[in-house]
């Protein structure tokens, strides 16, 4: 299958202020503790009060990022809508769950019950959009985002010519406590090489990112998505590169064709350990980047490297923020993410420039 | 080209059965598996009614033969019904095929961290819940326990995300992204789920009447279902025999309301009608309809005002099961699935059980006895929360 998606809208909720318009790098923001929390927008520009007060936050960035990125892709329909997210509305999942508990069983009322189903936002942004077609929510974990790329990608070549995909995620002060607990954080330290640490740990974050996608190229168009591939647990580095040459004979390119690689370290020593065995062949042939210290680790993250890359691809620059090498590419026509989330899974995003 | 996907393995565990054979002779002989609560720990166990799988958390482990202590009955479900399902197939994850594994879920690990939630912020002895809680944990334990699987992926939408794991599987052969998948859904009981539908006010403290004027609501079920779908080169490669073809698919939203279906099931037409578009069969070439039918006064009224939008007067004969399995939320589909394949196989239409008046705006009568006819096409409708309107046809292999 060779099919390209065009991204004509893309919108991004991060812990960076990836929602200011002309945002491009500048007023990094790192954590100072162990995890990040997205920077959220004005909400009531984009839903309704008597909506509003009802959602919880995944639901509000994901409302927002879509209605953003349709904004900017200027249209008002689309013809189905895909999302991603590895915990859903957590938010409201926990809330229903600690009235149980704290009730025994008694006095609850059904509305955070209703939100904490996987599928909210995917179904809130149809009802809002009146939109009778397909929809789709996919829940798995580092695959959660990939998943919405590959079948949007199916939907082009079955016909279908504008999709909305989008991924999502939240998190708690409790759940950020009980993660804590159970020793999965380490505090942020900007003095160290995020992309080849030595300690355990991740610092957790949130956030939303959506795009607007079509079949054909239109004067709206940033960037192009032309291959996507999810490897559930590789068995080594070796296993990875002959994966990672499959993916690229078949979109007849080779590594020293990607100008930019955006590689998923989350500066967790056994996470980060097949990328950095593979590090070295990627900074031969492509200029290596690293994003995760501006976004943080979650399910979603390859969402915000998406966004990254159609920036990236817009702007024609490569940033030193977000380089591991001092080298710079002379062009920016083919991006390729490498995500891992949480050594588990791994997968390709292949981004050109349109 | 015609590019067909046949269904070749079966798996199931439910309220009905642990396994196909015994869910094929409950439902041959109308016996329900809904009945009194043992298993979920809730003050109204005695309250309600539940359509429980008949066995204990450890007793599905040792089915399973896993001793991870973190494995929650969500997972075990899921892992009894997919090896089912491969072994019924006979396929060899192996032999250098590409096999997906597409699941899903709607309470993931809840059942397990309802249990120890707040003792989490105390005690570190169950903060392994804390990797068990998503919706991906089971999807890939399964691909875990049936190994070499290239694909995996999970989905959540509501009471139809069985069907759409279904639609998906059948996609990614049709793009030659993979040969066979493993497909199906599973949700284990909760307290969570069981306190969201009552407090919803649409569960039945008695059985569920499906279809009937009475109606009162839905009883909840659980379990898991899995049906291995192959593309015609793999099953020809191996050699394999097909049980039935999906000729239909489709996925459509009502956009009507977060949990309530539009009055003219808006969305329900839309997914039959394309559905039955993709099959190239006219509506008078449905042999039989295995309903969504949950019970619920809005459900019920809705998926029948679709039908009679597709159907006119010609109405298929029609049946929902949920009286037998209670309504297994995103294991619902894949449960419909199986029984649909069974109704195929056997030629019988398994009866919509404590049915006696037909609601008075449809008019509309479900099949009450078993019945024995040729069957050669059935379509199954799954509708969710959300908006969320599957339809799957499935046909009989000639």
């Amino acid at each position: 299958m060779n099919v390209t998606a065009y991204i004509n809208g893309a919108s991004c909720i991060s812990p960076q202020n990836t929602t200011e318009d002309n945002w491009f790098f500048n007023d990094i923001k790192l954590p100072e503790g162990d995890y990040y929390n997205a920077i959220e927008p004005s909400y009531k520009d984009h839903i309704a009060p008597n909506l509003l007060r009802r959602m919880g936050r995944a639901i509000k960035m994901g409302v927002t990022s879509a209605n953003l990125a349709i904004k900017q892709a200027n249209i008002d329909s689309v013809e189905g809508i895909i999302t991603g997210t590895g915990l859903g509305c957590f938010e409201d999942s926990e809330r229903f769950l600690l009235a149980i508990l704290n009730n025994d069983e008694q006095f609850l009322t059904p509305t955070s019950f209703i939100q904490s189903t996987h599928n909210t936002v995917g179904s809130q942004i149809a009802l809002i959009m009146k939109c009778y077609d397909y929809n789709f929510t996919y829940v798995h974990r580092g695959f959660s985002f990939e998943s919405t790329i590959q079948d949007a990608l199916m939907h082009f070549a079955e016909g279908k010519n504008t999709l909305l995909i989008g991924g999502i995620e939240e998190h708690t002060p409790n759940f950020v406590e009980l993660n804590r607990r159970a020793k999965k954080f380490k505090l942020f330290d900007p003095s160290l090489p995020y992309w080849s640490s030595n300690t355990k740990g991740i610092q957790m974050s949130e956030g939303a990112a959506f795009f607007v996608l079509s079949k054909d190229k239109n004067e709206k168009s940033l960037a192009s998505i032309s291959g996507i591939q999810t490897i559930y647990k590789p068995k080594n580095s070796d296993e990875l590169l002959a994966k990672l040459n499959t993916f690229l004979k078949h979109h007849n390119l080779n590594l020293s064709d990607i100008d930019v690689t955006l590689m998923g370290f989350s500066s967790d020593v056994n996470f980060d350990k097949t990328l950095s065995s593979i590090l070295p062949i990627i900074e031969s042939h492509s200029c290596a980047a690293y994003f995760k210290h501006l976004c943080g680790e979650y399910h979603t993250a390859s969402a915000f490297a998406t966004w990254i890359a159609t920036k990236l691809i817009t702007k024609q620059t490569l940033p030193d923020i977000l380089k591991i090498s001092s080298k710079s590419p002379e062009k920016i026509k083919n991006i390729l993410i490498i995500n891992q989330y949480l050594g588990v899974n791994y997968s390709f995003i292949l981004l050109n420039q349109c | 080209m015609y590019n067909p996907i046949y269904i070749t393995g079966l798996g199931m565990i439910s309220a009905i059965g642990n396994n196909v054979e015994e869910s094929f002779l409950s439902l041959k002989n109308l016996k329900t598996g809904i009945g009194k609560i043992n298993h979920l720990t809730t003050k109204y166990k005695d309250e309600f009614l539940a359509g429980e799988v008949k066995l204990s958390n450890s007793e599905l482990a040792d089915l399973v033969g896993d001793k991870n202590p973190e494995l929650n009955r969500n997972s075990c479900l899921a892992m009894i019904a997919a090896k089912e399902a491969v072994i019924n197939s006979g396929i060899d994850t192996k032999d250098g095929l590409r096999t997906g594994v597409i699941s899903s879920t709607t309470v993931a690990g809840m059942g397990r961290t309802e249990l120890y939630y707040k003792e989490l912020f105390e005690k570190d002895d169950h903060l392994g819940v804390l990797d068990t809680h998503d919706c991906g944990d089971s999807t890939e334990r399964i691909a875990d326990y049936i190994g070499n699987v290239d694909y995996v992926t999970t989905i959540s939408t509501a009471c139809s995300s069985a069907a759409n794991a279904i639609m998906l599987g059948c996609r990614m052969i049709k793009h030659g992204q993979l040969d066979r998948v493993i497909v199906g859904g599973v949700d284990a009981l909760s307290k969570f789920t069981f306190n969201g539908f009552n407090t919803l006010m649409i569960l039945d403290r008695e059985w569920c009447k499906p279809f009937d004027e009475n109606r009162k609501g839905l009883n909840l079920g659980e379990g898991g279902a899995f049906i291995v779908i192959e593309s015609e080169k793999a099953l020809n490669q191996r050699k394999g025999k097909a049980l039935a073809e999906i000729v239909g698919y489709s996925n459509a939203n009502d956009a009507y309301h977060q949990t309530a279906s539009s009055p003219e099931g808006y969305g329900a037409t839309l997914a039959i009608k394309q559905a039955l578009q993709m099959s190239g069969l006219n509506p008078e070439n449905i042999d039989y309809i295995n309903m969504h039918g949950t019970g619920t006064p809005n459900n019920d009224l809705s998926e029948g005002t679709a039908t009679k939008t597709i159907f006119g007067n010609q109405i298929p004969k029609f049946s929902s099961t949920k009286a037998y399995t209670g309504h297994t939320l995103a294991a619902a589909a894949s449960i419909e699935t199986v029984i649909s394949v069974l109704s195929l196989q056997n030629k019988l239409i398994f009866p919509n059980l404590n049915f006696s008046t037909p609601i008075a705006d449809l008019n509309m009568v479900p099949e009450t006895t078993l019945i024995e006819t040729p069957l050669t096409t059935i379509l199954s409708n799954s509708f969710g929360f959300g908006g969320n309107c599957s339809s799957l046809i499935f046909k009989k292999v000639s």
